[in-house]
Formats: C-alpha cells, sequence, structure tokens
C-alpha cells in the first residue's frame, strides 16, 4: 500500500464510522461506544504511523493525494500533510479516543445520534487540517458547524439552544464573506495566469494589488478571528463552551479553536502576505488585548468552566502573537502553543466535567478542600493548572515562552529601527502570563484548599477510566515540554517557508531546535 | 414536415401525451383510482427515460423548425424536470384517489417540457400556459381546508396578469424586431432601445410573476400553503424549474447589461431578502417553505447576470438540488386529519424522537437548502455566486451571499425544533405517507451523488 493511502484511511475512517454506526440497531449504546472507540483508536494508531514517518528535512506535501474533483473548476480532493498541519493532525487524532472515554458515563441520551456527530466532526476537523485545496477546505471547515450546532443544542446546559445558535450564527458570518473572497480570489487567479485551480500551491505568491489583498484578507481574516476567537469577535465563547457537553467543549476548545490560527497561518497570511504585513500592527494590537482581555474576564468569573473558556481566549492570544512576530521562533512557538492549549484546556475541560458529573454544579463558591475529599482529581487539576500558567517542563512553557520570545526579537528588531509599538505589545503581552498564574492558581486554591465542601458529598474519586484520559493527556503535556525539540523538527522547516513567504527574502538559518 | 424526427425529438412529451389519455380513458371508464397512479408513474419513469436516452445520445433534431428544438441541453433539462417528478407522484397516493389528479399533474409536466424546448416566443407562450392552468386546478384539489379555494383564486389571477404582461412584452418584441423567434429576446439584450428595454422588462417581470420574485410574491405563501403537500412540492419543484429553464432558453449566451443587468439584480436581491427574514416569523411549515422559495427564486435568477456555459450549469445544477430537497423535506411531512394544526411548526417538534428517519431527512433538507456544506446545495449556491462574481458583479455577490446567510437561522431552527424541543403534549397524530420513504430514497440517492460527484451533472451541460 502507497503511503498517500494512509493519509485517506486516517481521514475517512470516521466517515466510515459513521455508517457504521448509522448500522448498529436501535438500543445497542454499549455497542455504538464501542465502534466510536475502536474506531478513534485505529485512527489513533494510523496518526501515529503516520507522525512518525513524516519527514521533517522534507519541505513538500507528504502523503499527498491529488486527484480531480470538478475537474472544470480546477476544484482538486487534494490532502497531504507538511509542517504546520502534521503536528495538529497529530493532535486531533489524540484526543479523538479521550473524548469517546470521557463521555462514556456523561451521554446517556440519543446515544447513536451523538457518536455519530462526534465522528461527523472528527471528519470534519481533519479534513480541514489535511485539505491542500480552497474549495476542499472550506466544505470541511463548513461542514464542523453541522455535527458542533447538534452536539452543543442536543446535550448542551440549559441555555444550550441559545448558546448553539450563536456559535453556529457567529461562525457562519464570517464564513459566508470567506466564500466570496474564496471565489474571488479563484477568478483572480484565473485573469493572472490562465489557470483555473483552487490548489493552495497554485494560489500562494499571486501578484494582486494591495488593495485587493486588502479585502481578500479581511474576509479571510473576520472567518479566522472569529473561530480563535480574538478580541472583539470572542463573545459565543464563553456561551457556547458553558452550555456544551464536555465533550462539546473539549472539542472546541481542543481542536476547533486551532482551526481559526491554523488558518491564518497557512492561508491568511500567506496568501496575502504584503496585506498581512500591513495589518501585522493591528493584528498584534488585538493579539495583546485577546491575552490581557481574556485574562481579566477569566479573574473575575465564578463559573469554573467560564474561567477556563476566557482563558482559551487568553492563551491563543500568544498564538496570534507568536505568528505576527514573524520571528522563526515565535513562529515555531505559535504551532506549538497551538498543541500545547488543545492538550491543557481540553484536560481542564475533561476535569470540568468529571466533577461536574458528581456534583451537578460548576460554580467555583460550591467547592473547597477538594484535596482532601478527591486527591487524585487534586493532582490532575494541580499539574493541568501548571501546565496552564506556563510552568517550565510543561507543554505550556515552551509554547508561550517560544512565542513571546518571538514577539521580543521582533520587537527589538523592529525598536531599533525606530517603532518602539511592537516591543510595548511583547512588554504587555508578558503580563498575561502573571494573570494568568494569577486566576488559575486562584482557582486552584479556592476550589482545592480550605474547607471542605462540596454539593452532594462524599464524592467518589476518579474511576479507571477517568484517570487513564487524564494521564494520557499529562504524559503527552510534560512529553513536549521536556522535548520539544522532538516536534519542532518536525516544523521548523514549514515555519521557515511561512516566514519566508511573508518576509519575502531569504533568512538566515540557525535556530535554537538544533 | 419530417414524422420520424417528430416522433424522435418529442419522445418524452409523447410519452407524457399517451400517459394523459391513458388516464382520461380509465377516468372514463371508471377504473380503480389505485390504477392512475400507477399508470402515472409508469409514464413518468418511461418519460425520464426517453429525455435521458436523447440527451446521453447527443441528439439535436428540429421538428418544427423555429418553434421547437431539441439539443442535448434541453433533453437534460426535461430529463430533470421529469425526474423531479418521480418522487412527486410517490407522495401524492395518499392525498389523491383520483385519476384527474394525475391528469392534470402530466399536463402541467408536458407545458415545462415544451417551455424548455420552445425556439420561438409562441411556443415558449404555449407552453408557460400549459404548465401554468393546471397547477390552478391542483391547488384548489386539496380540499383539506377552506382556504384552497382563495389560494387558488389569488393563484389564477396572478398568474393572469403574468400571462398578460407575457404577451404584452412578446408584443413589443415582435413589433421592434418582426420576429418571434427567441433570439429576439437575446438580441434585445444588447440594444439600447427604449422598446426593446421596455419589452424586455415586461417578459422579465412576467417570469418573475411566475417564479414568485419580490414584488410579484405576494401569491407564493398562501398558495404554497392552501395546496396540499404533493402539490406544494410540484410548484416549488417543477414550476420554478420551468420558468427558470425558459428564462436561461431565452437569454440564450448573452450577458445582460446596463439597466436589465440592474434589474435582474436588485429585485432577486430584495427577494432573497425578504424571503429569509419573512420566512423566519412563518408558523406554517408549508408558508416558510414558500418565503424559502421566493429568497430560492430569487438566487436562480441572480444567476442570469453570468455569461456563457456557466450560467446553465448553475441553473440545471441548483434547479435540480433545490427541488430534490423540497420534495425530501415534504415528502417526509407526518400527515396528519386537520392538515392546518399538522403543517404548523410546532408539531414538529420533538419529531426526532417519535420519527427518526422523517427527522433525520427534513433535516438533510434543511442544510442543504441552507447552503451549508458538504450537501449539495452548497455546490449550487457556489456555482450561482461564482458566475456573478465572474461576470464582475461582486458587489452583488457579496449582498447575496449576507443576504444568503440571513436564511440560515430559520433553516436551523425547524433541526432545532425537531432534534433540540421535547414533544409537546398536544401534537397531533400525524402518520407518514405511504410511499414515503421510497419518495425519500428517490431523492436522497441523487442528493448524495450530486454532492460528492457534480461534475456528473455539470459536464453535460
Amino acid at each position: 500500500m502507497s503511503e498517500a493511502t494512509w493519509l485517506n484511511w486516517l481521514l475517512w475512517l470516521p466517515a466510515l464510522g459513521m455508517v457504521a454506526v448509522g448500522l448498529v440497531p436501535r438500543g445497542r449504546d454499549e455497542l455504538v461506544r464501542w465502534v466510536t472507540f475502536g474506531c478513534m483508536v485505529l485512527q489513533l494508531v494510523i496518526a501515529t504511523l503516520l507522525y512518525q514517518r513524516f519527514n521533517g528535512l522534507d519541505s513538500g506535501l507528504q502523503f499527498a493525494t491529488d486527484v480531480p474533483w470538478i475537474a472544470s473548476w480546477g476544484v482538486g480532493y487534494r490532502i497531504g500533510l507538511d509542517g504546520i498541519n502534521i503536528l495538529l493532525v497529530a493532535l486531533t487524532a489524540f484526543l479523538g479516543p479521550l473524548v469517546v472515554m470521557g463521555s462514556w458515563s456523561a451521554v446517556q441520551k440519543e446515544v447513536k445520534l451523538f457518536h455519530a456527530m462526534v465522528l461527523f466532526i472528527q471528519f470534519a476537523m481533519l479534513g480541514t487540517f489535511v485539505a491542500q485545496d480552497l474549495f476542499l477546505f472550506y466544505v470541511f471547515w463548513e461542514a464542523m458547524l453541522i455535527p458542533m450546532f447538534l452536539i452543543i443544542g442536543l446535550w448542551g446546559g440549559e441555555r444550550r439552544i441559545y448558546a448553539t445558535l450563536k456559535f453556529v450564527l457567529y461562525t457562519a458570518f464570517g464564513s459566508i464573506l470567506m466564500l466570496a473572497a474564496l471565489i474571488y480570489f479563484v477568478l483572480a487567479l484565473q485573469d493572472l495566469r490562465g489557470t483555473m485551480s483552487f490548489a493552495f500551491a497554485d494560489l500562494y505568491g499571486l501578484p494582486l494589488p494591495l488593495s485587493t489583498q486588502m479585502w481578500l484578507l479581511g474576509a479571510f481574516a473576520l472567518s479566522f478571528a472569529i473561530k480563535v476567537p480574538m478580541f472583539p469577535l470572542h463573545t459565543w465563547l464563553p456561551d457556547a463552551h458553558v452550555e456544551a457537553p464536555t465533550t462539546g467543549s473539549v472539542i472546541l476548545a481542543g481542536v476547533l479553536l486551532k482551526m481559526g490560527t491554523y488558518g491564518f497561518m497557512k492561508l491568511g497570511f500567506p496568501l496575502f502576505p504584503e496585506a498581512a504585513r500591513v495589518m501585522m500592527p493591528a493584528i498584534m494590537v488585538l493579539a495583546v488585548v485577546s491575552i490581557v482581555y481574556g485574562a481579566c474576564l477569566a479573574l473575575v468569573q465564578t463559573d469554573i468552566k467560564k474561567i477556563i473558556a476566557y482563558s482559551s481566549i487568553s492563551h491563543l492570544g500568544y498564538v496570534m502573537l507568536g505568528l505576527a512576530s514573524l520571528d522563526l521562533i515565535g513562529i515555531q512557538g505559535a504551532i506549538l502553543q497551538m498543541v500545547s492549549h488543545g492538550l491543557v484546556a481540553g484536560g481542564l475541560f475533561f476535569m470540568v466535567g468529571m466533577i461536574y458529573e458528581r456534583t451537578h454544579s460548576r460554580n467555583v463558591a460550591d467547592y473547597g478542600g477538594l484535596a482532601k475529599m478527591l486527591p487524585v482529581f487534586s493532582v490532575f487539576f494541580t499539574l493541568l493548572t501548571l501546565a496552564s500558567i506556563g510552568l517550565p517542563m510543561t507543554s505550556g512553557f515552551a509554547g508561550e515562552f517560544m512565542a513571546l520570545l518571538g514577539a521580543f526579537n521582533a520587537g527589538w528588531t523592529a525598536h531599533v529601527a525606530g517603532n518602539s509599538l511592537p516591543l510595548t505589545l511583547a512588554v504587555i503581552a508578558v503580563s498575561g502570563v502573571v494573570l494568568g498564574a494569577l486566576y488559575m492558581l486562584w482557582l486552584a486554591q479556592r476550589i482545592l484548599f480550605g474547607e471542605a465542601r462540596a454539593p452532594h458529598s462524599p464524592l467518589t474519586d476518579l474511576n479507571a477510566r477517568e484517570t487513564g484520559i487524564l494521564v494520557a493527556l499529562v504524559v503527552a503535556i510534560f512529553a513536549i515540554g521536556l522535548f520539544p525539540s522532538g516536534p519542532l523538527a518536525k516544523t521548523e522547516l514549514a515555519a521557515r517557508e511561512f516566514q519566508q513567504r511573508m518576509v519575502g527574502e531569504q533568512v538566515q538559518l540557525g535556530s535554537m531546535t538544533r | 414536415m419530417n414524422w420520424a424526427e417528430v416522433i424522435k425529438a418529442m419522445l418524452p412529451e409523447h410519452v407524457l401525451l399517451i400517459g394523459i389519455l391513458v388516464l382520461l380513458c380509465l377516468e372514463i371508464a371508471k377504473g380503480r383510482p389505485r390504477d392512475g397512479f400507477a399508470v402515472a408513474f409508469l409514464t413518468l419513469v418511461v418519460a425520464a427515460a426517453a429525455a435521458l436516452t436523447l440527451h446521453s445520445s447527443h441528439y439535436v433534431g428540429m421538428p418544427f423548425p423555429g418553434h421547437f428544438s431539441v439539443g442535448p441541453g434541453a433533453s437534460l433539462a426535461k430529463f430533470v424536470i421529469i425526474a423531479l417528478t418521480v418522487p412527486v407522484a410517490l407522495i401524492s397516493r395518499d392525498d389523491f384517489d383520483d385519476t384527474r389528479y394525475y391528469v392534470l399533474m402530466l399536463s402541467s409536466l408536458y407545458g415545462a417540457c415544451l417551455l424548455v424546448s420552445s425556439d420561438s416566443l409562441l411556443t415558449m407562450f404555449l407552453g408557460l400556459e400549459i404548465m401554468s392552468l393546471p397547477v390552478y386546478a391542483l391547488v384548489l384539489m386539496a380540499q383539506l381546508r377552506p382556504d384552497s379555494a382563495e389560494a387558488s383564486l389569488k393563484y389564477l389571477v396572478m398568474g393572469g396578469a403574468a400571462t398578460a404582461t407575457f404577451l404584452m412584452g412578446v408584443a413589443m418584441l415582435y413589433g421592434w424586431s418582426g420576429s418571434l423567434s427567441t433570439d429576439v429576446f437575446s438580441i434585445a439584450l444588447g440594444s439600447s432601445d427604449p422598446f426593446a428595454t421596455a419589452g424586455l422588462v415586461l417578459v422579465i417581470a412576467a417570469l418573475f410573476l411566475k417564479a414568485a420574485i419580490v414584488p410579484f410574491h405576494g401569491w407564493a405563501p398562501d398558495a404554497y400553503e392552501g395546496a396540499s403537500v404533493p402539490v406544494t412540492a410540484f410548484m416549488a419543484t417543477v414550476i420554478k424549474a420551468g420558468v427558470l429553464l425558459a428564462a436561461l432558453r431565452l437569454f440564450g449566451a448573452r450577458q445582460a447589461l446596463g439597466p436589465v443587468a440592474d434589474l435582474l439584480a436588485l429585485l432577486p436581491l430584495v427577494s432573497m431578502v425578504w424571503g429569509n427574514v419573512a420566512a423566519i416569523r412563518q408558523t406554517s411549515f408549508r408558508r416558510m417553505i414558500a418565503y424559502s422559495s421566493i429568497a430560492h427564486a430569487g438566487y436562480l435568477f441572480f444567476a442570469l447576470l453570468g455569461s456563457g456555459p456557466g450560467r446553465g450549469q448553475a441553473i440545471l445544477f441548483y434547479v435540480a438540488v433545490y427541488g430534490i430537497m423540497n420534495v425530501l423535506a415534504l415528502a417526509m411531512l407526518p400527515r396528519g386529519a386537520d392538515d392546518a394544526r399538522s403543517d404548523r411548526l410546532e408539531s414538529l417538534q420533538g419529531l426526532y424522537h417519535r420519527r427518526p428517519f422523517a427527522a433525520i431527512m427534513i433535516a438533510i433538507a434543511m442544510l442543504s437548502l441552507a447552503g451549508l456544506p458538504p450537501l449539495p446545495g452548497f455546490i449550487g449556491k457556489f456555482l450561482i455566486f461564482r458566475n456573478v462574481l465572474e461576470a464582475g458583479f461582486t458587489l452583488y455577490a457579496v449582498l447575496g451571499l449576507v443576504a444568503s446567510y440571513l436564511g440560515i437561522y430559520f433553516y436551523l431552527r425547524v433541526i432545532q425544533y425537531m432534534f433540540m424541543n421535547a414533544t409537546p403534549a398536544d401534537v397531533p397524530s400525524g402518520q407518514p405517507r405511504r410511499l414515503a420513504i421510497a419518495a425519500s430514497l428517490v431523492c436522497l440517492g441523487p442528493a448524495i451523488a450530486l454532492a460528492f460527484f457534480p461534475s456528473w451533472l455539470l459536464d453535460r451541460f
């Protein structure tokens, strides 16, 4: 079997799983869970295989498939792995089985539909990451809305319908303008080069006038910024997160939010480099505002889930800052931070779900002294809190530190050249780290220590299934934190390529990853 | 006259005609009502097969030169229209145990076939009338509720006005050019003579009326709501498709410019916005579908802004997918004794928990109508806006896309009702139609095929 076939299997396994789940007779809930879980595990195995065989020294697409789909408009079924998406594909595949495990006991109604939707969204997310064709990318990008709409709306909390409609209407608005922009863009390619193609490879480096680039980037950026979400387009996120079931929150925080930053990195910035350079200060400002504003809002929340939701806004701000710095270390940090946030925030949402299943409360004030009542839970919560703060040895540290370092590098260069704005922004961004430590540690202190109280006590500590999920996450967090050079080696070339596309000139070699 | 050519070129029409005659004989002979359905179904399948055969053999024929011609494109359009009627016939059995119903339906279909093959404005007028007249009676035949008569009368009056407007426009075009050929229309598009433009505007207004474009849309909500479900499905698919394919025939390959282009852009744009906004307030499912159809008519006329082969591709694809999805949604509605109550949107609440298959099918239809990928409705939407952008109407395309965004909400609300709300206590007891599953599979197969392999249909045009 050729290597490209493996990537196709990885992508289509969830779709096949959906069909399989559909064929399971009604009422066999346990079987549905096992089928979904088996499908996800198989997928993880394939993803691991692909990750290991991915060659970081090869700058081209790997495991690529390219067959015409709608040939008359140059749309192809083009998929492949490169340095930018390899880690995100791995992250998505890694979270898949954990998500199924996490919902094992929490989801009791409409089990079949639920798992079909989990597989559907897995399919759409993987498709968005591996797509190398603008049309295909858009199809997967939009397709994600449907399962998420149902997951939040059917299995969510009290205000789930409001939250899910808000989520869909917000994201769909961004996408509709992106659709206009992408059609316009492809038609411009046809005018300039005479070929009709939606392939990413053909679209890079199209010499468009700056004003056109600005409009197109604006439309793409709106869609991506809503998904990230960046201030001031973030208001859907807290509602969606709070009302979503645990699975929904984990998928949202773990993978879905990365779609936005991935979109910026893969499409938004490199397709329109001149416009992106013009808009970069604005993007940096918004990134820093997201960091600080998200952290400040997290500080004042009384709902545990909301604290983590706002912390996501803050943490993804670092990703945007790292990308916008256009510094190799910053870009690498941004990629790492995407993965790290997926693991850490995903883990924290899992933990909120676990405690909520026991107490049916997410209110910080209801808890205290969990360290005595639930020692295992508390150990993991502390570990994830530390990773979220960005303590050295955890993945959070590697990501945030590199992103900030990149911002400082770029800021210093600009400062020497007479523009102090980037440096000032970098300095302000650091305050986000302090605020992050403040709200997370304060949260941990309030719920883990002090007088022991919790609704519905006495509580049972984590069972083997729950512990397993968290062990997997914590191991991954420390693995990346201790040995960041492994994943970074896979992404370095892609990061360098991204930087070159953006800066438009050869940059000197040598980085901290060697 | 070459009789062999007459027989071959008009094969689908002849099959329909034979079917109509057999049905009339059955009616006279007082045959069992069930036979009427069987004959109609068989007729449709054979006619669709005939149209497809003509298309795939690339048959070109002019049995009546200057009035009626057949090419692969026209045959394909006929195939789509006839094939769309197959699931409509399948869901008709519960509502109409009546041979006359099928006679009217096939007659209307005959008109639609004539329409897409017409080479002269006269044939086109004939086709338009043969297509429309039976539908006035079909709307009235519902007899499920007292307001059917009012709906039918409204439709009749508006249809009559459309006829008059169309004839007036044709007369002016004839006066301007001295010819009745459909080419006159596209030649007039390139002319700046006010007389020609007036003729064009009248003809376009008549088409707008027939397709329910704002401000000529008033009849649609009443007619869609007052008619019985299969008739609503027939109106939403065949009539809309017929009108649009006629428009396509008229425009030829020429691009509209100047004031005509603005007319073609602005009123459909208003339709999209108004249709999508007004649909939000509706409490009746069929009324909501009517407003949705007003919005979709807007998208379809938008496609005429473009030029070249892309226009035909877009309209044919859109019409096919739009028709399939409408029939799919309407076929799956539970049929209650009290039509007004079971048609209420609230009656759909909790449908997934009662009838999961029906709910999933309606959800697929709604998502496709909303234009969300990976459903085929998205590809249709993409095609249309790609054409509009290609023709250089960037602003109109962006506004149209934003208008289509407005529609997402009410489609999602249907899904919300079906999946996320609990079944209300006083839900009317509805039964699914007997052949609804068959109808849904007839719709679902092509829908999946078109979503995954759109080239199959696109490359044929």
